[in-house]
């Protein structure tokens, strides 16, 4: 005997949530774009697709947030720290992928100098996360030592029963104990039979790859060039990656007031190293492309034990020219037979 | 902070001397800052920008910098006027190990505006000028009018515990140009410094450094004796934009101070 939710009773518990103060957010399917946000009605929520086109990032990380706000007057300065809008919410319907991606940057953000913006949106947010029953070409989590039912990062694994009639309930954390606590009458104690899981194929040797990108002489290699000759630099990549996270700080408004901001910003463009001299440390796309695979699974790995891929592939998926870290490793994985 | 000073150093290339407004902020970089360390200047409205702290560790009152007017930033900064108040956060990184050159000989060769992160290492070792031995600094510039710090070059070459070799590209003299004429490497060839028991500060252009590491290794200076600092596009300054970093080594939080053995770990053609 296990805990189900039917989807029948997900409404009720969309309301149940929101009127005990949760924000309510999932996949959601606009007109151009698929991605997750908040809801009212769990008639919203788009459930079919194999992942949404951006990634659960954007709702710890957004593309762009104030930091402070800045008045000056004559003989003073008067700043004001904008902390994220404080609230609980439950993300419903993430993915495996997306939720260990933000397990995975957890140690970046918090090493050293911890990110008040990053953890505050952490520790007020319930991730609920349904395994995949379905998976496309680009899927390659079982080549990162992920599988479509992962449970990194998630607080609620919730597994497809057969016939889209609702979900096995895995409750993983006390912060996911507490959110299903709330709806506890509306789950039922029963045995279903589960939706058979998506298949994801093995697409590359991780192992093989680790150990050519650890090799300093493939750092000179003439691979870099080779594939990364076709990259236009655009940075869909990093921006829909669920673990890319370089920003960039600027100041938005004039002389006497205005917003101190932190903005998405992406290895993949020539200014991102650019010294006031001139000088590129990266100068080439092919550098840029190395950076960031090196960094994926040699630098970060390095630093903080874990490779910063989670095998969604949106990189490749959103390709404007069909590059992404599937195409590269897979081409590292021949290199290194 | 506030600007209390501020003076021209070269074309485009400005020191402001800066004052805590705040105590408990003067506190803190008294008890943090040491040599070597970086700071983020900035305007409000216009934004911040990454420079070395070019005043030494042993004189804590104030802040100086030196910077060039460049982009919006900096020149924001030029504009601003004695009495008007910046932004500055740090300070970050870490630090040249001064205790640990003590009783060596001291060899500083700078290049252009990378004389002031090496100034703040000079003048820390000056101020206690009894714990070390010889000190010699190499300093060139493209032309006489882009040397910086003209007036403690000037003091650094009439002081008898002080041995100054300046130089300018050749073309860059002027007519009453009475010291070196030639590229830092080979005027520092020239004056071929001892390696024994000699500490080699450098910092210049990446294409300054480049040469000069190997002319010191000519000289017979080993790897691990040579200190630098990289001066690497930053934002954040807290390992957290992913900017900084050559190869896996975060410069804002493992640097900006590195030997020339570490700095050969990394990968050249990253730098």
């Amino acid at each position: 005997m296990t805990k189900i939710l039917f989807s029948d009773k997900l409404d009720k518990c969309v309301e149940r949530w929101k009127s005990a103060g949760l924000t309510v957010i999932g996949p959601v399917q606009r007109t151009n774009i698929s991605t997750y946000a908040a809801v009212d009605h769990a008639a919203e929520l788009e459930f079919g697709l194999v992942l949404p086109d951006r990634s659960i990032k954007d709702l710890f990380f957004p593309q762009s947030e104030p930091m402070l706000r800045y008045t000056i007057k004559k003989e003073s300065i008067n700043t004001e720290e904008c902390l994220p809008p404080a609230g609980p919410r439950i993300i419903f319907g993430a993915r495996p992928c997306d939720a260990s991606g933000m397990a995975i940057d957890d140690p970046l953000f918090g090493w050293d100098y911890k990110d008040e913006y990053w953890f505050q949106r952490r520790n007020e947010s319930v991730i609920v996360t349904i395994a995949c029953t379905k998976a496309d070409d680009f899927c390659m989590c079982t080549s990162l030592e992920m599988s479509p039912d992962s449970t990194k990062g998630s607080d609620i694994l919730l597994r497809p029963l057969a016939g889209n009639k609702g979900w096995q309930v895995d409750e993983l954390t006390d912060r996911g104990r507490e959110a299903f606590r709330t709806i506890a009458d509306f789950l039922h104690e029963s045995s279903e039979p589960l939706a058979p899981s998506a298949v994801v194929e093995n697409k590359f040797d991780l192992d093989a790859c680790v150990t050519w990108l650890k090799n300093p002489e493939n750092f000179e290699s003439r691979f870099w060039k080779e594939i990364s000759m076709r990259c236009i630099g655009c940075a869909s990549c990093t921006y829909l990656c669920p673990t890319c996270h370089c920003f960039d700080i600027q100041d938005e408004g004039d002389t006497y007031t205005g917003i101190r901001r932190k903005n998405w910003d992406s290895c993949s463009f020539a200014l991102f190293t650019m010294h006031t001299s001139g000088h590129n440390p990266r100068s080439t796309q092919s550098a840029r492309w190395r950076q960031r695979i090196m960094h994926k699974f040699n630098y970060f790995p390095g630093k903080f034990s874990v490779n910063s891929c989670s095998g969604c592939g949106r990189c490749s998926r959103q390709c404007p020219v069909d590059m992404g870290i599937t195409e590269t490793l897979q081409e590292i994985s021949k290199l290194s037979l | 902070m506030k600007i209390v000073a501020r003076h021209d150093e070269a074309p485009g290339v400005k020191t402001m001397r800066l004052e805590f407004q705040d105590a408990a902020d003067h506190e803190f970089f008294k008890e943090t800052f040491r040599t070597g360390m970086f700071g983020l200047y900035g305007v409000y409205g216009e934004g911040e920008s990454t420079f070395c702290v070019a005043s030494p560790e042993t004189r804590k009152d104030y802040i100086e910098c030196t910077f060039r007017q460049s982009g919006r930033v900096t020149s924001a900064l030029a504009n601003a006027d004695i009495g008007d108040l910046i932004t500055f956060r740090g300070p970050y990184g870490n630090r040249f190990p001064i205790e640990e050159f003590h009783g060596k000989n001291l060899l500083f060769i700078s290049g252009g505006i990378a004389l002031p992160p090496t100034r703040s290492v000079i003048w820390s070792c000056l101020d206690q000028r009894e714990k070390f031995g010889k000190v010699t600094i190499v300093y060139g510039a493209r032309t006489v009018a882009d040397l910086v710090y003209k007036h403690e070059l000037d003091e650094w070459q009439k002081r008898s515990d002080v041995d100054l070799v300046l130089t300018v590209d050749p073309g860059g003299e002027s007519p009453d140009w009475k010291n070196r004429i030639g590229f830092v490497p080979t005027v520092l060839e020239e004056a071929a410094p001892s390696p024994d028991n000699c500490i080699a500060v450098i910092c210049g252009p990446p294409i300054m450094i480049k040469f000069t590491l190997i002319s010191l290794k000519k000289l017979g200076f080993d790897e691990s004796n040579v200190f630098t600092t990289l001066e690497n596009r930053m934002k954040c300054g807290l390992g957290k934009c992913g900017r900084c970093n050559v190869g896996s080594v975060y410069v804002c939080k493992e640097g900006p101070v590195f030997t020339a053995a570490e700095v050969s770990r990394m990968p050249a053609s990253d730098l």
